[in-house]
């Protein structure tokens, strides 16, 4: 994390510089594209550390013969992820292969801050791999939702990789590198690429549908009681460490909404557009103050942020860390946009958390602009502790 | 399809006073000079390589300069086991180009080869330490090669030999209106133009003529399987055996490249996956798989051929073998099926089997590519 501080002081210095940026302080660029996040780690890097502004979520359905491929798999991704998010230029191979990486990173290959996250789902945990009595306690297939229209081609999966970084190129060539190593032992099943917009003009970002969003985070105190997964609970002991993962593809139909008064906008999320205060409020740190308001006067009843969270004791445990990105995946058949938003959600128990919430936006109004096509839970892996350590030891052990 | 790389003999240009300067970079080295320009170590004709001063093993960055007026390629060998660790090729005149090694104990030397003039060997460096040498390997001659390029001609005119009867019989079957033996003797015809490895214009214009889009094969397959009549496909057919043929006629004439061996390997299934495995050719017969099957014993005869230059440099080669029988394992079990009628497993099992043969495909190109040895 403090890598991540210092990287965006160095860009903001740099951009401070102006000419003598352009002159003379090229070992200034260079120092800051060079910062790279700890791969190793209790837990994974990408999960609560802060997001970068590009992303890549893909999902795969692992092909390995038996539990020895699926090891050498296992294996082969933390070797990838530990050079990638390391950076450096690969070790060259001479006259005996075709470049050892696609060059897109340059000769250099710098980390940039890139993180890799794997996943695993429900799937996995099937006759194939004798991981029957393994699996995570919580996971299960990802459910359908009754506003949902699922496309099967856009679900599940064996396997989940997160990859996020400042640039586009640097979570592509992941993609790229991390394929070209594992083409026998898993297959791309869906993937959406992700990225999060600049403050407009400040404080959290933007979503597509033109609302600040992710305003509301639970604290790192509460992380053990909502986001890592950690002894008892019925779960099996190699989980602790790892966290629920739930990614869920939801399109929204921008022109429909872009044809919507915008108090009726307002009164669907309960926040102010431009601002992103809660409609009883004047900032978009505010905190909402729904006892005083019972009736939804101000913040309708019905309005996402107070379905979601309604600030209740009862309600505090189903709170989770939400990692959501925007995509942008071109064109329909009848020429609309297809946008929306990669929401990924980080949680200790899926149906406490995640379930719990997305049961109570049943129905919400805002179903009608949005779609959710896709998607999958996944149990994002304890992390790589060190160099003798592979994703999934545990697991299989 | 790829630029061919000329064969060293075939460069005939006339360089006078080519020179060649070797400097070495050591940004890792924080010196009173890493401001300025590295250490220039000029070489000329006679003085190859000379001037590499700091000796040691592991990861290093060589920067070549060739202050000469014609192009050169640079190996670095080692000269007990004659192995290059690395390769600049075209070097031109007054550039420079970096070249990042990865050197164990030994005796190493740059080699020089430049335009019309025998290879320059430049001083022995004698190298020791612990860290490990990267991949190296005896490069490949043309001399190596031209006994199996024989032998790939033969193999090719073998196979060839048996397309032309296919295609005849084929064509007999349409020519006498016989559309339902046509169906059945129009795969093995295929299969056998398949199976020769004609892939990125190993056939030249043939290749078009015999199995393209919009003549031969797939425009016979398209009315055989949409109840076309046979005089519209009479002339398709006695086109088709008219241009296998020539292509018989054309065989002796035509002389393999020997770098095409090595790229055969790998080529044949990139094809296989980009036009069998999508089911892009199918023109309703439904049997791409049969014809990936095709390519596969195609590739197979090109590894038997390469195999003598390729056990003793290629250590993956059993893991060729072992993604070579899984595919050949799946598209057995599914060979009828047309591609977009597999279960989504079975699909991706098929396609990351390619996927990971190819991967091991691509370094028999490297490996193979033929060197100048003299």
């Amino acid at each position: 994390m403090t890598g991540v501080g210092r990287r965006s002081f160095l860009r903001g210095a740099l951009v401070g510089a102006g000419a003598a940026a352009v002159t003379g302080m090229t070992v200034t660029a260079d120092a800051a594209t060079s910062i790279s996040l700890p791969f190793h780690g209790i837990h994974q890097a990408g999960i609560d550390t802060p997001p970068q502004r590009q992303a890549v979520f893909a999902s795969f359905d692992v092909i390995a013969a038996d539990k020895g491929e699926l090891k050498d798999l296992l294996q082969t991704l933390t070797d990838r992820a530990r050079l990638l998010t390391a950076g450096g230029a690969l070790p060259p191979l001479g006259i005996t292969a075709p470049p050892a990486d696609s060059g897109v990173l340059g000769p250099d290959m710098p980390g940039d801050d890139l993180t890799v996250t794997v996943g695993v789902g429900a799937s996995l945990f099937d006759d194939r791999y004798g991981l029957k009595d393994r699996k995570p306690a919580k996971l299960t297939a990802m459910k359908t939702f009754p506003n949902d229209t699922l496309d099967d081609s856009q679900c599940h999966g064996d396997l989940s990789l997160q990859l996020c970084a400042t640039d586009t190129d640097t979570v592509l060539h992941a993609l790229r590198d991390i394929a070209r190593h594992t083409r026998g032992g898993m297959q791309l099943r869906w993937r959406v690429d992700g990225f999060q917009n600049p403050p407009r003009p400040a404080g959290a970002q933007r979503n597509l549908m033109g609302f600040k969003d992710g305003i509301v985070k639970p604290v790192p105190a509460d992380f053990d009681k909502l986001v890592w997964v950690g002894k008892g609970n019925g779960e099996p002991a190699w989980v602790e460490g790892g966290s629920y993962q739930v990614l869920r593809q939801i399109r929204m139909l921008v022109e429909f909404w872009d044809r919507v008064d915008v108090s009726e906008q307002e009164n669907m999320f309960g926040r102010r557009r431009d601002s992103g205060a809660p409609l009883d409020g004047n900032s978009e740190t505010d905190v909402p103050d729904y006892p005083a308001d019972p009736t939804g006067t101000a913040i309708p009843l019905t309005s996402h942020i107070r379905v979601a969270n309604p600030r209740t004791a009862e309600t505090a445990a189903s709170q989770f860390l939400r990692r959501g990105y925007n995509y942008d995946k071109g064109t329909d058949s009848v020429g609309d946009l297809d946008m929306g938003l990669l929401f990924c959600g980080y949680q200790q128990d899926i149906a406490r958390q995640f379930e719990a919430v997305q049961t109570r936006l049943v129905d919400e109004p805002l179903v009608d602009y949005i779609r959710p096509v896709g998607g999958g839970y996944f149990f994002a892996l304890p992390g790589v502790r060190d160099s003798n350590d592979h994703f999934g030891r545990s697991l299989l052990a | 399809m790829r630029t061919p790389r000329p064969l060293p003999t075939a460069i005939a240009v006339i360089g006078v006073g080519a020179v060649v300067a070797v400097a070495v970079w050591r940004p890792w080295e924080s010196t009173a000079d890493a401001a300025g320009a590295p250490p220039q170590i000029t070489v000329s004709r006679s003085q190859c390589g000379q001037g590499w001063t700091d000796a040691k093993t592991g990861r290093q960055t060589f920067t070549l300069h060739n202050t000469g007026d014609a192009a050169a390629e640079v190996d670095l060998v080692e000269l007990s086991s004659n192995k290059v660790y690395a390769e600049v090729e075209g070097l031109g005149p007054n550039t420079s180009a970096p070249m990042d090694v990865q050197l164990g104990a030994g005796q190493f030397a740059f080699r020089c080869l430049i335009e019309d003039t025998d290879p320059i060997t430049g001083p022995v460096t004698q190298l020791q330490g612990d860290a490990k040498g990267g991949p190296a390997i005896v490069p490949v001659t043309k001399n190596d090669l031209l006994p199996l390029v024989k032998q790939y001609e033969a193999a090719v005119s073998t196979g060839v030999a048996d397309l032309v009867t296919k295609t005849d019989k084929l064509r007999d079957d349409v020519d006498a209106g016989n559309l339902d033996a046509a169906r059945a003797d129009w795969l093995p015809a295929h299969l056998a133009y398949n199976s020769l490895g004609a892939a990125y214009g190993a056939f030249g214009d043939f290749a078009d003529k015999i199995d393209g889009t919009d003549a031969g094969f797939h425009p016979l397959e398209k009315g055989l399987w949409h109840n076309a009549s046979a005089a519209d496909l009479k002339p398709i057919a006695d086109q088709l055996s008219t241009d296998v043929h020539g292509l018989q006629n054309e065989l002796p004439n035509d002389q393999v490249d020997p770098n095409d061996l090595g790229l055969r390997a790998h080529e044949i299934m990139e094809n296989a996956l980009q036009f069998e495995l999508t089911g892009e050719h199918d023109q309703g017969s439904g049997t791409t798989l049969n014809t990936a099957l095709a390519n596969l014993d195609g590739t197979a005869k090109v590894l038997a051929i390469l195999d003598p230059v390729l056990k003793p440099r290629y250590a993956d080669l059993p893991a060729v073998r072992k993604w070579s029988d899984r595919t050949r394992a799946l598209l057995t079990a599914h060979l009828n099926t047309p591609v977009a009628q597999l279960d989504r497993t079975t699909r991706q099992q098929l396609n990351g089997a390619v996927g990971e043969l190819l991967e091991k495909l691509a370094p028999v190109a490297a490996i193979c590519e033929v060197r100048r040895s003299s």
